[in-house]
């Protein structure tokens, strides 16, 4: 009956040897009085041929099943002795051969436009000039939005860490019968410091959502190509910028991208420049100091210190090409760039809640431990009354002079970027802790729950409000916002005004830009290449940030602006 | 087309994108893609980074960014993977 069926039916014909091989299934069928049920005698010796698992172990728990499968198998075999690929291959090959025939036949496409709209835009921007000034504003314009939009939220979130939740905790606290010292710990040490850190979260989301519409609209690849040809200029790899563009967001796995370089000077070179990238640790601390000393302008000084990373990355190079790390052959750097494309809300939602959820996961351990150690070093010998008398105070008041030619020669500051060797994010949260502490402003006077959480609401909507206008303000003549009317100050920026000069503080951001690369990072390093170059990458980057800031800071004396 | 496919590959260093055997092939990437997966199904082909080398033994492989960014490759299996990692 199944012959008689099939016959009306199309058959591909799969050529001679897996033709006879059919033929002979098909007999062998017969001879063991195998009935082939609901299958069509043909399909079903085409199936056991290129060995399909399913129907193998139907075929199995059919009567006389074995034997078939038996005979199937030596023709597979021998078929694939004589044409040199399984069955199913060959079969797929026919498949696919006859398919495409039909379509060459009938399908006629129209003729595409030869230049898209994607080479109408590559053409500006992986233009031979256009394109770098092109990378360096977008990048202008992504930081200015980042501080401009965000700096609202920041505002509300310092109000509520420093606000609410000290009370909550402060309540809690009161409610058991525990000490002083423990109620210190919590207030000065873990909400100050980890507070001190979670402020940027709204910062870091806006940023990694646009870097997140940057990368699926295809153009971080079109940015990759611009700035290969720029560091082959200046003596660089190409392939070295995927690790570099890596190192923007942490410059841990952007060490071990260097694995794809085959050439191992090369690998070496581009890990010691990755962390002069600005990683997003540092983005905390530009934005205390962009917000504390530079009010509008806090969006172009943050932008100047990745464009300033960039620019001593490429003369860090340039002189390790010249003398530790002469070029050896150079190979070609694949890089396809894909069509541009609307970036889907989702994925890019997806994007910065993934990178922002890394950095409060960095928060609640890394930064926790090191705010409890910090604390515990601001406090002993036990019952100090000033913290510089501490332990941590005495060490960060001896090392201090070494800051003194760059302007921020005391104790407070050096102890700070001592303790963001573990990483940088621990600059602002021992900064907080040292400034911050017993402050409390908000808790001297006695608030109560409704009021606390009337406040979050009633300031979460009043900054969306003026992130709105800041916003809507881009947009050329549209002004919502009133020239006078500048971002309110984190309560950690108010201190640190105190302490800094503009000048002061912009050597204190390019000493924080360049210095030595966080432990995780020099472990890295340590990993891929040995001790020697994670202690080079150490003590290079420290040298390099020294003199960097210092000519920024006494140069900046002798033109007047100390 | 598989053996048009797998000649195609034979003598690429650096392997071929999907856009790139597409093109060579002048057939719709989606077309091209159900034979490439065939082909590493069965061991012709490999997935390989975009500098060429061999991604199968990376236990980033699940999560490469250089992937993400960059693209998958193929190529002809010829041997056993070696990577100088």
């Amino acid at each position: 009956m199944t012959t008689s069926f099939t016959k009306y039916f199309f058959r591909l014909d799969y050529g001679g040897k897996i033709e006879r091989a059919i033929a002979r299934l098909i007999a062998a069928f017969e001879e063991n009085k195998f009935d082939t049920g609901r299958y069509p005698q043909r399909w079903l010796a085409i199936k056991l041929l290129e060995g399909d698992a399913d129907i193998l172990s139907r075929v199995q728990a059919m009567p006389n099943g074995t034997q078939v499968i038996e005979f199937a198998k030596q023709d597979a075999e021998k078929i694939k002795s004589m044409l040199g690929d399984e069955v199913d291959l060959l079969t797929a090959d026919r498949r696919y051969g006859y398919i495409n025939g039909i379509v060459r036949q009938s399908l006629q496409r129209p003729l595409m436009d030869r230049i898209t709209l994607t080479d109408r835009i590559d053409d500006i921007v992986t233009h031979k000039w256009l394109g770098l000034p092109f990378f360096f504003a977008v990048m202008y314009v992504v930081f200015r939005l980042v501080i401009d939009v965000s700096a609202p939220f920041l505002d509300w979130t310092d109000a509520v860490i420093n606000g609410p939740m000290a009370h909550l905790f402060s309540f809690i606290l009161d409610l058991t019968p525990a000490p002083a010292w423990i109620h210190s710990l919590v207030i000065d040490g873990i909400v100050a410091g980890v507070g001190g850190v979670l402020v940027f979260v709204p910062g870091l989301l806006i940023l990694y959502f646009f870097l997140a519409l940057l990368e699926d609209s295809g153009y971080m690849s079109r940015a990759a190509f611009v700035m290969d040809r720029f560091m082959r200029v200046v003596g660089l790899h190409g392939k070295s910028f995927i690790p570099m563009i890596l190192g923007f967001g942490c410059a841990v796995p952007a060490i071990y991208a260097t694995r794809t370089i085959a050439s191992r000077r090369d690998r070496v070179l581009t890990a010691l420049l990755v962390p002069l990238m600005s990683c997003s640790a540092r983005l905390p601390v530009y934005v205390v100091f962009g917000l504390a000393f530079f009010g509008a302008r806090a969006g172009t000084v943050i932008w100047a210190m990745y464009a300033l990373g960039i620019l001593v990355a490429m003369l860090a190079g340039m002189v390790f090409t010249r003398t530790i790390l002469k070029p050896d052959v150079s190979s070609a750097f694949v890089l396809e760039l894909p069509p541009y494309r609307q970036p889907a809300l989702k994925s890019v939602l997806i994007h910065m809640w993934e990178n922002t959820r890394e950095f409060v996961r960095k928060a609640g351990t890394t930064i926790l431990y090191a705010s409890l150690v910090m604390w515990l070093l601001l406090n002993m010998p036990w019952g100090v009354t000033h913290q510089r008398d501490s332990y941590f105070g005495k060490v960060s008041g001896v090392i201090a002079p070494v800051f003194a030619p760059l302007g921020f020669g005391n104790w407070q500051t050096s102890g700070a970027l001592v303790s963001g060797f573990m990483a940088k994010e621990i600059v602002v949260s021992t900064m907080s802790q040292i400034y911050l502490s017993g402050e409390e402003a908000g808790i001297t006077e006695p608030v109560s729950f409704s009021k606390d959480v009337i406040g979050i609401g009633s300031g979460f909507v009043t900054a969306t409000i003026n992130s709105g206008k800041i916003l809507l303000s881009i947009l050329p003549g549209v002004d919502l916002i009133p020239a006078d009317e500048a971002p309110n100050d984190t309560a950690l920026s108010l201190v640190l005004q105190e302490q800094f000069t503009s000048l002061s503080a912009m050597s204190m951001l390019v000493f924080v830009l360049l210095y030595v690369p966080c432990v995780a990072t020099l472990g890295a390093i340590k990993h891929e290449f040995g001790t020697s170059w994670a202690v080079t990458s150490a003590v290079y980057q420290t040298a390099v940030a020294w003199i960097v800031a210092l000519m920024i800071y006494q140069g900046g004396r002798l033109l007047g602006f100390g | 087309m598989l053996n048009q496919l797998v000649n195609l590959l034979e003598n690429k260093e650096n392997g071929l994108s999907l856009s790139e055997i597409s093109r060579a092939m002048n057939a719709q990437p989606s077309a091209v893609l159900s034979m490439i997966d065939l082909l590493v199904q069965k061991g012709k082909l490999i997935e390989i980074g975009p500098d060429g080398k061999c991604c199968t033994t990376c236990g980033l492989l699940s999560d490469c960014n250089l992937l993400a960014a960059r693209g998958k490759r193929y190529m002809v299996k010829k041997s056993s993977c070696t990577i100088p990692f």
